[in-house]
């Protein structure tokens, strides 16, 4: 390495066999080759974001990826009502682990799980807890899986009662329809029916379950697969009603002893709006009287309701629906569809003229309710005016250990108890009362003083209305409060009222 | 979380994080040296003469050319390396700017003298002076070519 | 390179070296921690005799290197160390009986100790060309003997070689068995570099022109033209089409350094396009290639079934990895993609590193890049800076080329990640390369290193400074 003797040192670009100028420095050439690896990179880089970032959620949920596969052979958690009956456990079929749903009355509820056809219901809403995989985060829970501790799935018990869904159930019969029960002091769901429904047992089966899954969804097919408690969307008719009176009750448009005077006649010829007659049922025996609040929904007059509406307003009339958790998914385990006081986009609030509005306030007009909703707003007023988080899971646990428990939560304070104990009175009088009973009579429990309101909710056209019954008992302090709907099913107190009564009654006879 | 848990995700990020030290350790200087070198290369404005080298290298009567900012010292990437036991790693620094050299000593353990006489901060240095390296004798000169 | 001697040895500390390889180092044994804490399920260190004996190796390599007190890169070899390490690391979690060679006495050695035996063999090699190659023309004087070597090589390998996967990359003599594309490779870069070094002026001076086209002067470009055909002919042939689009983008890359024409780029990739074309109507593996890389899920048991595994290898690892050793189990010693171990050994380590370990490995292949050009701008001449040039290419789009193909940005092609790759061939072939790398960047005894504090008027100052005293040498 040592030069002898004084030496030039050769300068960088000395001793380059041929350069006449013509061929310019690789320097260049070499940032610009730099600058193309660097581009290269960057393309890998954007690379990795992609595959890593965007899409790595998309590709693990992907049915395809080991990791599903080799969670599919992991045991999964039971899902139990609050006494302990099994509604969902694992069973080994020729090796396969496959799902088994003793209680295919607990369907809309549970749903079902298949490695193949997907889930719904709280098979889906806890899936990482019954699979074991819930943790901190995702990647934790992949570590606890394949690292030193296996994963435990956990156990869901549910605040359902299976003696009263399988009660709910047989009620409903073959008729298409819903029925949702809750108590209304703590907001836990009892029963959640839905029909038709169908056999979980065989759609989860390996093999014959597609097929299945494909006839169900055939047109035709009454949609069994369709939860039409939490998502069906109906006219709700005089159950409506409620609604109305709490808003103008709750805005102070109208009190207890709030009358028009003009109603009588238009019982018998109509009430003009805009041009638009609103027409009432039939309820000859209040006669001439001026109805108040209470005697109103005895007879489930649809005038005084129209007069109510227009007298509390658009803007007031949704805000409390609102309160009562109208016009948003409710919370819940279960997906929720929105329940709509009006279809919107009208001048008049969202509504488009008064006519709407006096329709809207009798439960016709384009108002759309889930039985969900309609139950809630029954549980509300049995509640004293406070609207209580319906949930559907007790807790989630480990063995005995418990993981999560759920507590009671108030959702939203409605109604003061002054102002709902009148409509608590109007309620128990539209089934008790000597007016009341001969529309919605049908649902008094024997013994027990019984609140409820019935409705009718007129489709146009030829086809029968639906059937509603919403209603609490014990009507003072009530331990149950149920929606009941019988899709086209006829007449509210003929058809609805009786199941809802009747459910209400068993309840009470089983909870003692 | 559990402990568990907790020291290996500790392990796992110090890890990734001694990954991205390392390169960005390495980072500016990189991009720095590429740029440098890419454009064109710099023609030198001075040049050692090696008067004495007791050490051997780099041989008496050799003619280092110099970059406008070249350090000398032990270390394998200086730009004048003297092989000097007397010789800190990085030892000095001569810099061209305006049009004069610059000396400047890098905090090294036998000091740096300018004719004789010990640097210190940076000191003008002019075609002629004699610059010491532990027991090595440079004279600044001219660049050769110019 | 200065003329050899035996009194130049001077032992000279490598500050920066010695710093960058304790940081690597540092990171790779909490590397270890992390893995074999995360299999033990308790706080443990496994047994770290692989990562000791592989730290070691290193530490050696380097005590030779300041103690021949040659005036090489300092950044090259722990960048090269730190990759190997995370190769090693991965090759200790993936199950040992993978692959398996019998040693003889030594007993049957698994995945991980081989790993580490050609790891050691690569940093070696490094070694050994860093500190004994002081002299070029041994590489510059005998370019077409390089090229007939080369093209033996291949012939050999055609006519003797083993089909392995139906590709015939593999020779074997005796008990050794290689893969003579690594070689193969870095002799054509010699050859290039003598080739275009000598004809540069001519090349990038004189052209052809054909209507609006700039075309290089054939009877210059001709010989070597030709013996890229053989070698691209035969390298198809033998359908080793990663080492085929390697070679050609390699000649690409330098005979735009050497010329800085970018018409012969540019009609160079229309033969590209071409040829691929061609391929791609006649030869049916290129077709499924294809087809498997445009949509791999319609085939995701069939042909496609490594590109989708390996995608659901990057989807698990998200941002941050499932933490090294966490990964995907193979319970029965099958992968969950296969390969796992040469082909996808990105997907791999991006599984478990997350797109963090993903983006730091590709941050330590662009300090490669960047310190192969460097090297290459330094170069004495321009013999040096192309070989330099080309050498670093070799490694770099190798590295580019394996990481798109797992991220089916393009097709996937055989090659291989240098450094991280499980495979003796590509170890050495890598180790050669970066050898050569750190021979070349020697700065001697008198020539400069980079200005480490240029202010941006003192840059403005040397380019003009310089760029003047060009026009002189010109016009002179």
């Amino acid at each position: 390495m040592a030069r002898q003797g004084p030496q030039r040192r050769r300068s960088p670009r000395a001793g380059r066999p041929v350069n006449r100028g013509a061929a310019p420095p690789v320097q260049r050439g070499l940032a610009r080759l730099a600058i193309v690896i660097l581009l290269c990179y960057a393309g890998v880089a954007l690379g990795i974001g992609y595959w890593q970032g965007l899409q790595a959620q998309a590709l693990t949920n992907d049915p395809g990826d080991p990791l599903v596969a080799a969670l599919r052979d992991e045991p999964r958690g039971r899902i139990l009502d609050a006494r302990g009956t099994v509604l969902a456990l694992d069973t080994t079929v020729d090796g396969v682990r496959v799902r088994r749903y003793p209680q295919p009355a607990a369907e809309p509820v549970v749903g079902y799980w298949s490695p193949t056809l997907g889930s719904s219901g709280l098979e889906q809403t806890y899936d990482a807890d019954l699979a074991g995989l819930s943790g901190t985060s995702p990647v934790d829970a992949l570590l606890r899986k394949f690292g030193a501790s296996a994963a435990t799935p956990l156990d869901v018990v549910t605040s359902l009662d299976m003696r009263l869904q399988a009660d709910a159930v047989k009620l409903l019969g073959k008729q298409k329809g819903a029925i949702v029960a809750l108590d209304p002091t703590t907001g836990r769901v009892l029963a959640l029916a839905s029909t038709p429904s169908f056999d979980p047992n065989q759609l989860v089966a390996p093999g014959s379950g597609a097929a299945y899954l494909a006839g169900l969804s055939a047109p035709g097919n009454a949609a069994p697969l369709l939860d039409r408690a939490t998502q069906g969307h109906y006219t709700p008719g005089s159950v409506f009603k409620m609604v109305t009176a709490v808003a103008g009750l709750g805005s102070g448009a109208i009190t207890a002893g709030t009358t028009y005077p003009d109603q009588p006649a238009e019982d018998r010829t109509g009430f003009l709006v805009d041009g638009f007659r609103v027409v009432d049922g039939d309820h000859p025996w209040t006669d001439d009287t001026a109805l108040d609040l209470v005697q109103a929904t005895e007879v489930s007059d649809n005038i005084y309701f129209a007069h109510v509406g227009l007298a509390t307003g658009a803007a007031a009339l949704r805000d409390w629906a609102r309160r009562l958790g109208f016009e948003a998914a409710i919370p819940f385990d279960l997906p929720t569809a929105p329940s709509q006081v009006t279809s919107g986009g009208g001048p008049l609030d969202g509504f488009v003229d008064d006519v709407e509005l006096a329709n809207a306030a009798y439960g016709q007009g384009t108002t759309a309710v889930t039985p969900l909703q309609m139950a809630l707003v029954a549980a509300t007023i049995g509640n004293g005016g406070t609207l209580m988080r319906p949930t559907l899971v007790d807790m989630v646990r480990a063995g005995s250990t418990i993981v999560q428990r759920t507590t009671p939560q108030i959702w939203q304070e409605v109604l003061p108890p002054a102002q709902d104990q009148i409509l608590r009175e109007a309620m128990t009088g539209a089934v008790e009362s000597a007016w009341g009973k001969p529309i919605a009579g049908s649902a008094a429990i024997p013994g027990v003083p019984t609140a409820g309101k019935t409705g009718t909710a007129q489709l146009g056209g030829s086809g029968e209305p639906h059937a509603w019954f919403i209603g609490f008992a014990p009507a003072a302090a009530p331990r149950i409060a149920v929606a009941v709907i019988i899709e086209q099913g006829g007449h509210g107190g003929e058809v609805a009222a009786p199941l809802g009564g009747q459910l209400m009654g068993d309840w009470l006879r089983m909870s003692h | 979380m559990s402990a568990f848990e907790v020291l290996v995700w500790t392990l796992r990020l110090a890890f990734l994080g001694l990954l991205y030290l390392f390169l960005a350790v390495l980072a500016r200087g990189l991009l720095r040296d590429l740029r440098a070198a890419t454009s064109q290369t710099v023609r030198a404005a001075g040049a050692l003469l090696v008067m004495a080298a007791p050490a051997g290298t780099p041989a008496v009567g050799a003619t280092m050319e110099l970059e406008t900012i070249s350090t000398i010292g032990r270390d394998a990437d200086n730009v004048v390396v003297v092989d000097d036991p007397f010789a800190s790693t990085h030892h000095a620094r001569l810099t061209f700017r305006g049009r004069v050299w610059y000396l400047e000593d890098l905090g090294s353990t036998n000091g740096t003298l300018l004719n004789g006489r010990p640097v210190q901060g940076a000191v003008p240095v002019g075609f002629g002076d004699e610059v010491a390296v532990g027991q090595t004798r440079f004279r600044l000169e001219p660049a050769s070519g110019t | 390179m200065t003329t050899p001697s035996l009194a130049g040895v001077h032992p000279r500390p490598r500050g920066r070296e010695t710093s960058l390889l304790a940081l690597a180092a540092a990171a790779l044994v909490v590397g270890w921690l992390s893995l074999a804490t995360t299999q033990a399920g308790h706080l443990s260190a496994g047994d770290p005799s692989l990562l000791v004996i592989y730290l070691v190796a290193a530490a050696a390599i380097h005590v030779l290197f300041v103690m021949t007190g040659r005036r090489t890169d300092q950044v090259l070899f722990p960048a090269v160390v730190l990759l190997g390490g995370i190769s090693l690391l991965f090759m200790a979690r993936l199950p040992p009986s993978l692959v398996t060679q019998d040693a003889g006495p030594a007993g049957v050695l698994t995945l991980a100790p081989l790993q580490l035996v050609w790891l050691v063999l690569s940093l070696s090699v490094i070694g050994t060309l860093a500190v004994v190659v002081r002299n070029d023309t041994w590489l510059r004087n005998y370019k077409y003997t390089w090229a007939a070597a080369g093209v033996t090589l291949l012939l050999l390998v055609f006519l003797f070689g083993v089909e392995v996967n139906g590709v015939r990359l593999t020779l074997r003599i005796g008990p050794l068995a290689g893969q003579p594309s690594e070689l193969l490779k870095i002799i054509l870069v010699v050859f290039l570099a003598g080739y275009l070094a000598e004809n540069r002026a001519l090349l990038a001076g004189t052209s052809l022109r054909v209507g609006p086209l700039d075309l290089p002067p054939l009877a210059y470009l001709l010989p070597m033209l030709a013996m890229w055909g053989i070698a691209l002919a035969v390298v198809v042939v033998q359908r080793d089409l990663g080492a085929a689009l390697l070679f050609f983008a390699v000649f690409l890359g330098l005979l735009y350094v050497a010329t800085q024409r970018t018409s012969f780029v540019a009609l160079g990739l229309l033969l590209a396009a071409v040829g691929s074309v061609f391929l791609y109507a006649v030869e049916p593996t290129v077709q499924v290639r294809v087809a498997i890389w445009l949509d791999p899920f319609a085939q995701a048991l069939g042909s496609g079934f490594q590109i989708v595994r390996g995608l659901y290898a990057f989807g698990r690892g998200g941002l941050l990895g499932t933490g090294l050793g966490a990964g995907l189990p193979s319970p029965d010693g099958t992968l969950a993609v296969p390969a796992l171990q040469t082909d996808y050994v990105f997907a791999g380590l991006a599984e478990e590193l997350g797109a963090a370990g993903a983006i730091a490995l590709i941050g330590l292949y662009l300090v490669i890049a960047e310190r192969g050009l460097h090297i290459a701008a330094r170069g004495a001449d321009d013999f040096r800076a192309i070989l330099a040039a080309g050498l670093t290419l070799v490694l770099v789009l190798q590295a580019a080329l394996i990481m798109a193909g797992d991220l089916k940005l393009v097709p996937l092609t055989g090659v291989t990640l240098p450094f991280v790759a499980y495979g003796g061939s590509s170890l050495l072939g890598s180790g050669i390369c970066v050898g050569l790398l750190l021979a070349l960047s020697d700065a001697g005894v008198e020539a400069p290193a980079p200005p480490p504090a240029l202010t941006r008027g003192e840059r403005w100052r040397a380019r003009g400074r310089s760029a003047a005293g060009r026009l002189e040498r010109a016009v002179r």
